[in-house]
């Protein structure tokens, strides 16, 4: 039992932040998540933009990767340098689950990936394993490892099936296939190891003028669409001078919706400013949002920047209600900026104890 | 493991017991170091051969500057838990750099790194090389080491391992960073920069002279101006030199301090000394007959505030070292001072430059008044026999000051446990050559010159942010001291100190002003401290 002190960690407000959970027992509740330095898994009520409860996560930071159970129930984050990963039960801090990846005589990382089957009994991760021989390093093949989580405190891995490298942000589909981040979208099922092309980037065929895409999941929090997104950044030459200038530049989206593991990709908006993270509106698939140092909003079926607002330092992530009228910004710093999803206008802050860093902003919606 | 032995053995060098022929030495401590190596390294790495002529696995596949070795070394205690006494890593990184290090041709296109004088855009060099090594490292840090193929590659497979984000960072994701790095652009590092080179053979089999002796010298301290000095070394028993050094700044105040000196491979020249109380360090490269030494000396807690270094040994033989300053208006009477040894004869400044008046005269320096009636040009100056070829440029207008180092990145500190990065900055005049046009290659160059000194933002948006308000300012002398570290209220975002600026030296001649000017970014802390960037 790993509860903490509710009024130590959040004071007042976070004891009437509880208390308003017990009287909305009954109805669906939204929680945030995230993990701040030292190292800790924060739950915060969404109805009262309070800190519920904070759970301390065994070893030094990781990435702050977290990863959800279908039901909403159980956090799985990354810990120590990325290298081990834990469960907790979010309603009262349980750590329920522990799978230590690395060995004396084998490194093993997992750079952000990390994810729960649709059943919920298995969790994944992508790990990149490096053999530690005794003057030298050996690089291994990434792999797709399989635990099963009723292992509970001491789980090994199950399964594994060779995946490609670069692997960040990973996600289940309904169908249970494993969406990897990679320099493409793949594709993979847990139980054969077959791997499919979802979405080409890398490799796609675009033509010669149009530069590689440079993508990066660093985070991709579509829980309230059920789907996972995969920015990225191109530019379109004027002619094989190569021309940066005059280059058309471009944000990207691979898209797969999670329902049905079908995936578009296109260019959604001119490159005008750096943002580190779209999430979508649950009301309107094309109104994306858009973080880093500034807050924006974007419909992507006009191609068009809505609204910018300026952050007053830089934030890395964001979230959005399932109602779609409130959203979330953090990352980076120690405080979550609330803000109104029309206007773009900040209606609030969340204090927390520490920096996020590069940590996940997730919602967990546990339903009656 | 014998440290018993092992201790005992040093101890008897270090009495000179074992010291009683010259040529005994050699081997003996070939045969120390090497059983520092078998006592401390052999619990991960392998030996194999013959146990006169060993080899062992990672280390001997490489070779490296002192400070390479030194670097690696410090990676094995605070990365791998090598356990080794401050006594034995010194033998040790000598003994690896002198008999795997590298010839003086091989380090000569990066001895700016060495010298730790990291102020300047490196260009040219192979894309492949810069994009992969050079997007993080300089490229003189992979330049001044040499290694087998497989070991470029071993090297590949230590940043996967100890840096598992190499893979994921902007240039490398949008690749197969892992497969170009090792199996194209490590066997590239092993054709560029094998082994095994003809340069390093002959060198090993170069006879090597020893340093000691008396050195002329001269050079700049930032914020002290040039100095003439004479260095004595004289070498200990424990193979060090011990260092004197005495002499004068141009406005006459003494300069006096006294250090140690080693020589790694035969030529690296490195000395720590205390100047007037200053701890300073200096990186100096021996020419192949140990005549004389050209490098730099820095603070040793800043090593961005420094200045050259030249010493020339005294053979006995007259020579002009240098002149201050290294330039002469015509038409205008100007006081020179010549800088050398043994100096006896008349003083020849070169067709058309007469000496009006010779004030102060002595063996190693000449003060003089000169006057140049003739055109501009590069002269040689004779005193008695002795030449220096180049040594006064005659010019008739400044056209063109160049602001050194043109490039340079200063760092916010002090607030935090971080230091302040400063940057010492010179002005370099320049006359227009026969052209009439600055800015061509036939200006002459005339050296360096007093300037006054400001920053101004480097453009708009620097000026929208106030970088010249907040980050940082520069002194009379040139030297550019950054702003406080930390999250700044005042500025839009509250960022730090941090900016981009144009730094001016203005350089005034007969009433006309000339300017030139240079890039510096104000930027964050660099956290991580390295021997070699």
């Amino acid at each position: 039992m790993k509860l903490k002190n509710v009024v130590k960690s959040a004071g007042i407000l976070g004891a009437l932040g509880l208390g308003s959970v017990a009287a909305q027992a009954m109805a669906d509740q939204e929680y945030l998540l995230t993990i701040t330095r030292p190292n800790q898994l924060h739950v915060i009520d969404m109805s009262s933009n309070t800190i519920a409860r904070t759970c301390d996560i065994p070893g030094p930071f990781g990435t702050g990767s977290i990863a959800l159970s279908p039901d909403n129930t159980h956090a799985y984050v990354l810990s120590n340098g990325t290298k081990d990963v834990y469960g907790f039960d979010i309603r009262n801090c349980d750590i329920t689950f522990k799978a230590e990846q690395s060995s004396p005589t084998e490194q093993v990382i997992s750079m952000q990936s990390i994810a729960v089957s649709a059943d919920g009994k298995e969790l994944y991760t992508v790990q990149n394993p490096i053999k530690k021989l005794s003057d030298r390093f050996e690089v291994e093949q990434p792999r797709l490892a399989v635990f099963d989580i009723d292992d509970g405190m001491n789980a090994k891995v199950v399964r594994t099936f060779p995946v490609d490298r670069r692997i960040t942000k990973i996600a289940v589909t309904d169908e249970n296939e494993v969406i990897l981040g990679g320099a493409d979208l793949k594709g993979i099922n847990p139980n054969t190891g077959e791997v499919r092309m979802v979405s080409k980037l890398a490799n796609w065929e675009k033509g010669p003028l149009w530069l590689p895409p440079d993508a990066f999941a660093m985070h991709s929090q579509g829980e309230q669409m059920h789907e996972y997104i995969m920015p990225y950044v191109t530019a379109k030459f004027d002619s094989e001078e190569w021309n940066f200038e005059t280059a058309e530049w471009w944000w990207g989206i691979s898209r797969v919706d999670l329902k049905t593991g079908k995936a578009t990709r296109d260019e959604v908006l001119p490159f005008q400013f750096i943002i580190f993270n779209f999430v979508a509106d649950p009301r309107n698939p094309d109104i994306l949002y858009g973080a880093f140092n500034t807050l924006s909003k974007h419909d992507i079926s006009k191609k068009e920047t809505l609204i910018v607002h300026q952050m007053p330092h830089t934030y890395y992530d964001l979230n959005i209600s399932g109602d779609g009228k409130t959203i979330y910004v953090g990352g980076t710093s120690s405080d979550i900026s609330v803000h109104n999803s029309d206007t773009l206008e900040k209606i609030g802050s969340i204090q927390l104890t520490g920096d996020m860093s590069t940590s996940d902003l997730r919602v967990a919606t546990i339903r009656n | 493991m014998a440290p018993t032995n092992k201790s005992t053995r040093r101890t008897l060098i270090g009495s000179g017991v074992l010291l009683l022929a010259g040529m005994a030495s050699v081997s003996v401590q070939a045969d120390d170091a090497r059983q520092i190596i078998r006592d401390r390294c052999l619990a991960c790495h392998t030996e194999s051969g013959d146990r006169s002529t060993p080899s062992f696995s990672r280390i001997s596949e490489q070779r490296k500057t002192p400070e390479g070795w030194q670097f690696t070394i410090n990676r094995m205690i605070n990365l791998r838990g090598l356990d080794i006494s401050a006594d034995e890593k010194r033998e040790l990184i000598r003994y690896l750099a002198d008999t795997q290090g590298l010839a003086p041709s091989e380090a000569e296109p990066f001895r700016y790194l060495l010298e730790q004088d990291t102020n300047l855009v490196e260009e040219g060099g192979d894309p492949a090389l810069a994009e992969t090594c050079a997007r993080c490292h300089s490229a003189a840090r992979f330049g001044l080491q040499r290694r087998t193929t497989e070991e470029w590659q071993l090297l590949v497979n230590f940043h996967m391992g100890q840096f598992p984000t190499t893979e994921f960072h902007s240039l490398a994701r949008d690749r197969k960073w892992y497969e170009i790095a090792h199996d194209e652009v490590a066997v590239k590092l092993g054709e560029q920069y094998p082994l095994l080179t003809p340069a390093w053979d002959n060198w090993k089999q170069a006879v090597k002279t020893d340093l000691d002796g008396r050195w002329r010298v001269t050079g700049f301290v930032p914020g002290k101006g040039e100095y003439d000095a004479w260095m004595s070394a004289s070498k200990a028993d424990d193979g060090r030199y011990n260092l004197t050094l005495e002499g004068q700044y141009t406005d006459g105040s003494p300069l006096s301090g006294s250090g140690k000196a080693t020589v790694y491979t035969g030529y690296e020249w490195r000395a720590t000394l205390d100047i007037d109380g200053v701890k300073m360090r200096q990186v100096m490269a021996a020419d192949a007959k140990g005549e004389s030494m050209k490098g730099r000396m820095f603070l040793a807690a800043e090593r961005e505030i420094g200045g050259a270094l030249n010493a020339v040994k005294d053979t006995q033989a007259a020579a002009v070292v240098a002149v201050m300053p290294s330039y002469l208006r015509v038409g205008e009477s100007t006081e020179l001072t010549i800088i050398g040894q043994n100096l006896n004869g008349d003083v020849d400044l070169g067709p058309g430059v007469k000496v009006e008046k010779l004030l102060d005269r002595s063996d190693d320096r000449i003060h003089l008044i000169a006057k140049a009636t003739g055109s501009e040009g590069v002269q040689s100056i004779q005193v008695g026999k002795a030449e220096l070829a180049s040594g006064l440029a005659v010019y008739s207008e400044l056209a063109r000051v160049d602001v050194m180092p043109k490039n340079a990145v200063a760092r916010i500190g002090g607030l935090s446990q971080m230091p302040k990065v400063r940057t010492a900055y010179r002005a370099v005049g320049y006359s227009a050559g026969v052209d009439g046009k600055p800015g061509t290659e036939d200006d002459l160059r005339l050296g360096y010159m007093p300037a006054s000194w400001s920053i101004k933002p480097a453009d708009e948006i620097a000026a929208e942010d106030k970088d010249a308000q907040f980050a940082g300012s520069i002194d009379a002398a040139g030297i550019f001291t950054p702003g406080d570290d930390g999250p700044n209220p005042q500025r839009k975002m509250s960022a730090n100190n941090v900016g981009r600026l144009t730094v001016v030296a203005n350089v005034e001649e007969a009433g006309k002003q000339v300017a030139g000017e240079g890039s510096l970014i104000v930027s964050v802390p660099d956290f991580v401290r390295r021997v070699l960037d």
